[in-house]
């Protein structure tokens, strides 16, 4: 008997586990199916419209490295939105987040080219990181001190940070050394500290980053001396080295990994990440347990926003390398699906953020080989997230404990304890 | 008097909580009911049966002398049953008329002409004294106004049976007399009234009969002209002492918690606890007896540094810890067992281990540098399940699939790990059964033997009884009186409990 009650309720654990992996991924396969529909109304085949679609984002190593290039920024910002939701700061403002992060990295390459690369590129990831943090400030005081919804005050921020980048890079930026009336030093927005060519074109853009600035490709490393003098005559060698597509695959998916790594650690293994998820569980049962629930909302807030302005200096100094108008559009509000379908949790995001990357790494080739359009896979996208969100009010396991309970009470179980020490 | 509504042996169950127990009802035309008992008594649960918010397991519903069933809200409004939550079910933006009319037909659909509707809201008003201005806004008036609106819509909507769900807790006392007023008048005029309380003094003062329910059991039914508040509060109580607790002499040691005059206010911002004085020694129970809602669990809040005091100290072992903060409380070694171990007390998404280690995750060996130990923290995890017994298949379940006695456990286990000197135990039992009450009651008895002074916040006068050294029995914010244990009298307690005596501190001494 009680061995048997054990065995149950493992299984009953494991259910309740295994479902939280099964909604996303059931959710995915729904997507994929309704949007076939969509596709079969507008005269395709779906099954070769999909078959483009994942050739297009892992059937070569260019779409594998375009894949990885758009997956980045959705694990740094999926990754934000995760943490700020475990730990109840629900963080809208990645996007803005992004961008401050963007523009602090490339300011930095453009102000400092003459540093050593490795130094040059760690200072460039902690400006970016440090900006998004700013950036994340004053909703972090307002949620902490003063109980201001987050959802408002970030979202607010995004729209501040859209168009501050917007100005900085379209302004007609005074030339430098030239002072503005009355031997005034220009202020520092009108300097152009991002070296923006020709603000009154339509698609200005700030000057390229040195390649000091650059993360390391896989093509780079091929080139390096130790790689050429280890293998330099190998035949397979000169084939690598003759695959253009490795010049696009930087550090940045490996960093990307590594900070989801960085991530589990924190949230599952450390004081910062248990109090983190006690207050997003229940603040009062955390308040307490002695924790101090503003000081770990503030400092929830300030990891979040964090890792949204890395995933900014991520894309500039590992794909664009420049900034220009709509460089990462909804990389930020993205995360927020790529959060929830990961389940707020760091290896989900990883997962999820595959999927989102490779939908639109894969959505090229499907339109050109099938002339279903590109749009079909934000249908596929939004669906997924549709179901997901749906899914997860399907808490399967908390109902499979209610119905058993239910049953224990109508058989007149009612002291399943005393039942217990009694088999003791 | 002919018999409106009956119930029948209604039964209904939740998970793992028998809440009401084939309970039979009578109610009868232009009778004001009392529905007496504790928090958890089962009152509103037996009432949102016969309104068809819950469907009972079992039982029979008879309405004017058929057999109804009630399946929603909507059937009992047709049979003529209005209920007035304790949270009111109003619009704030909207009128008063608006209010009332809401989810009926309008006269001159699908226009919305609303003065037909205003008057009969005013004239109905008049008619039983419920003046209420149809054309205000529900945010723009008072509370005891807006409790008024939901007896209109009640009545508007051709009501026979009223149902209150405790109304007097939000009012003023000058409202509760206007309240009294009105459903006196309503009475009067044939409609029946049922009236959900635990407060003994206006069931004498309002009602004609009363039915105490207790543990989901009905107790009795009985004429208020042939019983007193002292026989009530003694049938709501009750006072079987069904368990065994072996308690030893021991001579209290210094003192480890002193209170005075402590005053403090309650989420509504009214008077809570009114300048209260105690001590607590080592190896000493301290019980605090009182009906629910007399100020308990706000003394425990601000003696955990959860709520601020307006007046007066708190002193744990010789340090004046008045409104510091539950961390800076927990390191003077004060333990807590909050009253809600669903909501206050325990994580429930958080598994058992992360749970036990709820107070000392932070402090070597379970983290060094913030970062968790895997190792120490499993080994600290093992040995409070073992000590404390909690029933599990493992440290990494989840601490919501576990049984409210072994929940309970967790945070026994949790609170009692760091060898507190002050225990705060705030109805440790509530809703447990027979095995795991004994079990918590036995911890609390082994804390007090092995040094610990204890502060047991119950509303079971038997509990209380079994487990103190002494009681202090509180009633309206105030402590009417502390007591020893050992001779006390139920009925003086129980007397001291509804408000009808007063008895000095007959431990006081100079320490």
């Amino acid at each position: 008997m009680k061995s048997k009650n054990r065995l149950w309720i493992l299984w009953r654990e494991f259910l309740e586990r295994s479902f939280s992996i099964a909604i996303p991924v059931a959710a995915i396969m729904a997507a994929f199916l309704v949007s076939g529909f969509i596709i079969l109304a507008w005269g395709s085949s779906p099954m070769a419209a999909y078959t483009a679609l994942f050739s297009g984002a892992f059937g070569s190593i260019s779409g594998i490295a375009t894949t990885l290039q758009r997956l980045t920024p959705l694990v740094f910002t999926g990754l934000a939105v995760a943490y700020g939701y475990r730990g109840g700061f629900f963080n809208i403002g990645a996007e803005g987040q992004l961008y401050m992060g963007a523009i602090a990295a490339v300011w930095f390459a453009i102000t400092f080219p003459n540093l050593p690369s490795w130094l040059l590129i760690t200072l460039c990831i902690f400006a970016s990181g440090f900006m998004g943090l700013v950036w994340v400030l004053l909703p972090a005081y307002l949620k902490a001190k003063r109980g201001i919804n987050e959802v408002l005050t970030t979202l607010l921020m995004n729209y501040i940070a859209i168009q501050y980048f917007e100005w900085v890079i379209r302004v007609d930026h005074i030339q430098e050394g030239i002072l503005l009336f009355g031997g005034v030093e220009p202020i520092w927005t009108f300097q152009n500290w991002l070296g923006i060519k020709d603000a009154t074109q339509p698609h200005p853009k700030s000057a390229f980053l040195v390649d000091a600035a650059h993360l390391p490709t896989m093509k780079s490393l091929l080139e390096s001396n130790l790689f050429s003098s280890l293998f330099g005559g190998a035949e397979w060698y000169k084939e690598l080295l003759g695959i253009t597509a490795f010049g696009r695959i930087s550090l940045a998916p490996l960093l990307a990994l590594l900070t989801a790594l960085v991530i589990f650690f924190v949230m599952f293994k450390t004081v910062t990440g248990y109090r983190s998820r006690a207050v997003g569980i229940n603040p009062e049962a955390a308040r307490f347990m002695g924790i101090n629930v503003p000081r770990t909302l503030f400092v929830t807030a300030l990891i979040s926003g964090t890792l949204a302005g890395l995933a900014g200096g991520m894309e500039v100094l590992g794909t664009q390398h420049r900034v220009i108008p709509n460089f990462l559009v909804n990389a930020g509000f993205d995360g927020i699906p790529v959060a929830l379908i990961g389940q707020l949790h760091p290896l989900g995001v990883l997962l999820s953020a595959t999927f989102f990357g490779a939908l639109r790494a894969g959505a090229n080739k499907m339109q050109v080989i099938t002339s279903v359009p590109i749009a079909v896979v934000y249908i596929i996208q939004a669906l997924a997230i549709v179901f997901a969100i749906a899914g997860t009010t399907v808490d399967i396991g908390a109902n499979l404990k209610k119905k058993r309970l239910a049953r224990e009470v109508s058989e007149q179980k009612l002291e399943p304890a005393k039942e217990e020490v009694a088999n003791a | 008097m002919t018999e409106l509504l009956r119930l029948e042996k209604i039964r209904k169950t939740f998970p793992g909580v028998l809440a009401n127990d084939d309970v039979d009802l009578s109610i009868e035309q232009g009778e004001i009911h009392a529905l007496l008992g504790e928090n958890g008594a089962g009152k509103t649960t037996l009432m949102n049966c016969v309104y068809g918010l819950y469907r009972p397991d079992s039982g029979k519903i008879f309405w004017k002398g058929k057999e109804v069933s009630v399946h929603q809200a909507r059937d009992a409004i047709a049979l003529g049953i209005g209920m007035v939550h304790q949270h009111f079910m109003l619009v704030p933006p909207l009128t008063v008329a608006e209010n009332v009319v809401l989810g009926l037909p309008l006269p001159r659909e699908p226009l919305l002409d609303l003065s037909a509707v205003e008057k009969e809201v005013q004239q109905t008003g008049e008619r039983y004294g419920l003046l209420v201005n149809p054309k205000a806004q529900i945010w723009q008036l008072p509370v005891g106004v807006q409790q008024r609106v939901e007896i209109l819509k009640a009545l508007y909507r051709k009501a026979e049976l009223l149902i209150l769900d405790e109304p007097t807790a939000v009012l003023t006392p000058g409202e509760v007399e206007e309240l009294f007023k009105v459903l006196r008048s309503l009475a009067n005029q044939g409609i029946s009234i049922i009236f959900i309380t635990h407060k003994l003094e206006e069931v004498m003062a309002l009602c004609d009969r009363v039915t105490v329910l207790r543990n989901g059991r009905k107790v009795a039914t009985v004429n208020t002209s042939d019983t007193n508040t002292r026989e009530l509060a003694k049938m709501m109580v009750g006072r079987e002492v069904f368990l065994d607790i072996k308690k030893p002499d021991l001579m209290p040691g210094e003192v480890v918690l002193r209170v005075k005059n402590l005053s403090a206010l309650d989420n509504r911002e009214l008077p809570a606890v009114k300048s209260v004085s105690f001590y607590i020694r080592r190896n000493e129970i301290l019980g605090i007896a009182g009906v629910d809602g007399n100020g308990q669990t706000e003394l425990a809040e601000v003696l955990f540094g959860m709520r601020k005091a307006t007046n007066g100290t708190v002193e744990v072992l010789g340090y004046d810890v008045t409104n510091c903060s539950p961390l800076e409380i927990i390191n003077r070694g004060v333990a807590y067992i909050p009253p809600d171990r669903q909501h206050t007390g325990l994580l429930l998404d958080f598994t058992i281990t992360e749970n036990l280690i709820g107070k000392s995750y932070y402090k070597l060996p379970l983290s060094k540098n913030g970062i968790f130990q895997s190792r120490p923290i499993a080994e600290f995890a093992a040995s409070s399940i073992k000590k404390f017994d909690i029933r599990t298949p493992g440290p990494d379940l989840k601490v919501k699939l576990l049984s409210g006695g072994n929940q309970q456990k967790v945070v026994l286990a949790r609170e009692m790990s760091g060898n507190p000197a002050l225990v705060i135990a705030a109805q440790p039992t509530r809703g447990l059964d027979v095995g795991a009450t004994e079990y918590v009651r036995n911890q609390m008895v082994e804390a007090r033997n092995t040094g610990a002074a204890i502060l047991l916040i119950s509303t079971e006068l038997e509990e209380i009884l079994t487990l103190s050294d002494r009681i202090a029995v509180m009633y309206e914010g105030e402590i009417v009186g502390i007591v020893p244990a050992k001779g006390a009298d139920i009925h003086e307690i129980s007397e001291m409990m509804a408000g009808v005596l007063r008895v000095g501190d007959l431990t006081a001494m100079d320490i």
